[in-house]
């Protein structure tokens, strides 16, 4: 199970890499209209 | 990231956002030309103003108060009330003694932030902290299902099974993943409780930031250092769990609140910015709307909004006024028909003269008065609030106690006994037991047709006891029908009927639609020319003479040629070539289910009366027919709300059901309201229940569901307070380890979220 030793902190790392995207999506507005984006695609423009 | 707003007028910086208004920035509001855009005078003289600003970081009551308490001993304030549910706050203040940046620095002092109501700053604010909350949420979220990962293992695992090097890197692991929890999730309960520190004010936030902060200083002890004084348990999982659990409600509480402030935004802004003014010589002028003056004319283009209340003098269109009436079918405007600010031109361009304007339309008026009416909203103490003050200081004073107890005997045990009491009375259960509740209930009306938009107003509900009811739409359907037919015997009623239906087919009046309920079409009457006059009637030329179809003025009667023209009810009078022919006695419908819903509420020992402002004989005729004795008539929305001001006075406890635009600031004024779905918008926006489909039979199942409620808040904060009870002692005593301490703070917030699920069923 040494493994765990090397998975572990990596786990974490990972962790702390989704925080960033989360913080990116959040604020760049990502779910801020979730009902407009999926019906964009059915409007032409 | 912000951008300073010193010499920019407000309404031009809404473009670039994101904006942070410090209180510095104030100082630009100091200018009397600025004070417009979110106060208005409130005497002749222009010395007192009434300002309305939005006030940031405010999460309860407690806050509101605080607010107000900070700004009301200033000179030169005259009246402060805010509300914290909406986040709005009115000031009344004098200008020769006070500035807005004065009071508005009084604000940040006590830890808020203040704008002024210009929606569209407002706007962007909210973007702002929704975003925020969001993000709080999803860490936290996140965070606790990673925290859990590491924990399962710990739980998991036969004595010996695991190294004690393994465990200590799965606790390192919780321990980096609970930081930014820590960091960011937990930021709003800290500032929180720094203010009351500040002000020494308590809510619920300074316990549960007590608890949180003590778990996690225990838990980084244990995993740095776990043969130190405190001991080598963690509770990273019961500490992330219990801030998502709160952050949880807190969002949904947002999302519901904002929901109603963007319905009341978008109204706002309807009204049109810029008019087509026409000259006397005929140009038409592009001007602003507030230069508009009385007596001008404007030119009004379908799907415009017209900016004034006024009277058509060219042209003829249907209007929408349904965001104000809730009468949803599109209303014929013929020449000098009234037009109210804020409702819809559909079909054609039309010239209207403008007889209020501004502040002094119907619309204007209305809506101020329900502003006002939100702020001035009496509030009814909720319990669990009032549970924090006295949980606090016994758990701080029990802890103390313990610690100074055991520490004449054992310095090492005295702190281990200390945080065992710290961490037993983590005031999870407690925090949660009033939101899960109503957020499960919430949950289960939504099922049935009825929306909460106040939570809150759940608990409120409980302790009402006077119903007053709006009449026509509440009571009543929209549509009226014919209760009887009188006729001059050449003819047959259903004749009679057939004929006047015939004739309404191409009308869109209400009383037109009557006729189109009751009777059938005869299609061999050919019309040959249909004029429908405003207000009085419809006049037709057909294959068989002129009929005319409407008031007893239009069809030229005098109410002592016949005995029922005499009865005061609306009626209908068909003419042919100048002779009479028949009379329709109209009649509102009461709704179906009003009678019964009226007895149920009677058994709860409600006083019930009815708020009308139609006349007293008609409101009278329904109210017999549902034995109510209290009644008004004839009152207009000021009216309504002194009535209520009075019945409050004399210490009775509102709830008012209503649906029209009149009776919007009665909804926002009284202890808890009820809204029906086909009503006004902007009334719905205000009220704390909306029933959607306006089922009157909903009330008295929605009151017994709100008492059902706090049976289970009530249940709830027994056991939490039944589980510290048990814990205390023996956490006192040290019988009690800390595994068991953590498990059962876990399972006591279970509990009590298990016990609110049962709401929903």
């Amino acid at each position: 199970m040494d493994i765990l030793y090397l998975l572990v902190p990596f786990s974490v790392i990972l962790v702390l890499v989704i925080l960033v995207g989360l913080w990116w999506a959040v604020h760049s507005g990502q779910f801020e209209d979730t009902e407009k984006e999926g019906e964009r695609i059915l409007h032409d423009d | 990231m912000s951008i300073p707003i010193k010499s920019i007028p407000i309404q031009n910086v809404s473009q670039k956002s994101p904006l942070s208004l410090e209180a510095n920035d104030w100082k630009a509001l100091d200018d009397i030309k600025e004070w417009s855009q979110f106060s208005q005078s409130v005497n002749k003289e222009d010395t007192q103003w009434e300002s309305h600003i939005v006030i940031e970081g405010m999460h309860c009551a407690a806050c509101a108060f605080k607010v107000e308490n900070t700004l009301k001993p200033l000179p030169g304030v005259v009246e402060v009330s805010v509300n914290a549910t909406s986040g709005h706050a009115k000031i009344i203040w004098q200008s020769n003694l006070i500035k807005p940046s004065l009071w508005a620095s009084g604000i940040y002092k006590a830890g808020y932030q203040a704008f002024p109501a210009s929606d569209l700053l407002h706007q962007d604010e909210r973007k702002k902290n929704q975003r925020q909350a969001l993000w709080r949420l999803l860490v936290a979220g996140f965070c606790m299902m990673q925290v859990m990962m590491f924990s399962v293992p710990t739980y998991m695992a036969i004595p010996g099974e695991m190294t004690s090097n393994m465990k200590g890197l799965m606790e390192w692991a919780s321990w980096v993943i609970t930081l930014p929890v820590m960091l960011f999730s937990c930021g709003p309960f800290f500032k929180s409780a720094l203010n009351d520190l500040k002000t020494k004010q308590i809510s619920m936030d300074m316990p549960v930031s007590l608890g949180i902060l003590i778990m996690f200083i225990v838990s980084t002890a244990a995993t740095f250092d776990p043969n130190g004084l405190l001991g080598k348990e963690v509770y990273f999982d019961s500490l992330t769990m219990f801030v998502f659990f709160l952050l949880t409600g807190r969002w949904i509480e947002l999302k519901m609140r904002d929901k109603t402030a963007g319905a009341l935004d978008v109204l706002m802004r309807r009204m049109p910015r810029i008019v087509s003014r026409v000259n006397p010589d005929g140009s038409i002028e592009k001007i602003p709307a507030n230069l508009l003056q009385v007596g001008d004319t404007v030119e009004v283009k379908p799907g415009e909004a017209f900016p004034a209340d006024g009277e058509i003098v060219m042209g003829s269109t249907n209007a929408d006024e349904a965001l104000l009436t809730g009468e949803s079918a599109a209303i014929r405007k013929s020449i000098h028909a009234k037009i109210i600010a804020g409702s819809f031109n559909l079909t054609n361009p039309v010239h209207m003269r403008v007889e209020l304007v501004g502040q002094e339309t119907r619309y204007a008026k209305i809506v101020h008065l329900m502003e006002k009416a939100s702020t001035d909203k009496p509030r009814l103490a909720l319990m669990a609030d009032r549970i924090a003050k006295h949980f606090l200081w016994i758990v701080i004073l029990l802890a103390l106690s313990v610690g100074i107890y055991f520490w004449q005997f054992d310095h090492a045990k005295a702190i281990v006994a200390a945080v065992a009491v710290l961490i037993v009375t983590c005031p999870c259960a407690l925090s949660l037991a009033t939101p899960a509740a109503m957020l499960s209930m919430s949950g289960f009306l939504a099922r049935q047709g009825i929306l909460v938009q106040k939570m809150q107003a759940l608990e409120a509900l409980t302790q009402i006891n006077t119903v007053v009811f709006d009449k026509t739409g509440t009571l009543t359907n929209d549509q009226i029908f014919i209760e009887k037919i009188f006729t001059n015997k050449k003819i047959t009623e259903k004749e009679a009927l057939v004929i006047a239906s015939s004739l309404s087919a191409s009308s869109l009046h209400p009383v037109s639609k009557a006729f189109m309920n009751a009777g059938e079409i005869d299609t061999s009457l050919k019309i040959e020319k249909i004029e429908e006059v405003s207000g009085g009637g419809l006049l037709a030329k057909t294959s068989l003479g002129v009929f005319k179809l409407g008031s007893l003025a239009f069809c030229g009667l005098k109410d002592n040629e016949f005995d029922h023209l005499k009865e005061e009810q609306l009626q209908v009078h068909l003419m042919h070539d100048d002779n009479w022919v028949a009379s329709f006695m109209m009649t509102e419908s009461i709704k179906e289910d009003a009678l019964q819903s009226i007895k149920k509420l009677k058994q709860h020992h409600l006083n019930i009366e009815i708020l009308s402002g139609d006349k007293l004989s008609s409101v009278k005729k329904v109210a017999d027919q549902l034995s109510i004795q209290n009644i008004k008539g004839q009152c207009s929305p000021e009216d309504k709300l002194r009535h209520i001001q009075l019945l409050q006075s004399q210490h009775s406890k509102v709830l008012m059901v209503g649906d029209g635009l009149n009776d919007g600031p009665v909804l926002a004024f009284a202890h808890a309201s009820i809204a029906l779905g086909q009503g006004a918008p902007l009334s719905q926006a205000q009220s704390d229940f909306i029933i959607l489909k306006g089922e009157l039979r909903l009330i008295p199942q929605l009151i017994e569901e709100a008492k059902r409620t706090m049976k289970i808040i009530k249940q709830n904060l027994v056991w939490a307070a039944l589980y510290n009870l048990i814990c205390i002692p023996l956490a006192v005593m040290g019988f009690l380890p800390a595994w068991l301490a953590g498990l059962g703070m876990a399972l006591s917030s279970l509990l009590v979220i298990l016990n609110a699920a049962r709401l929903a069923f």
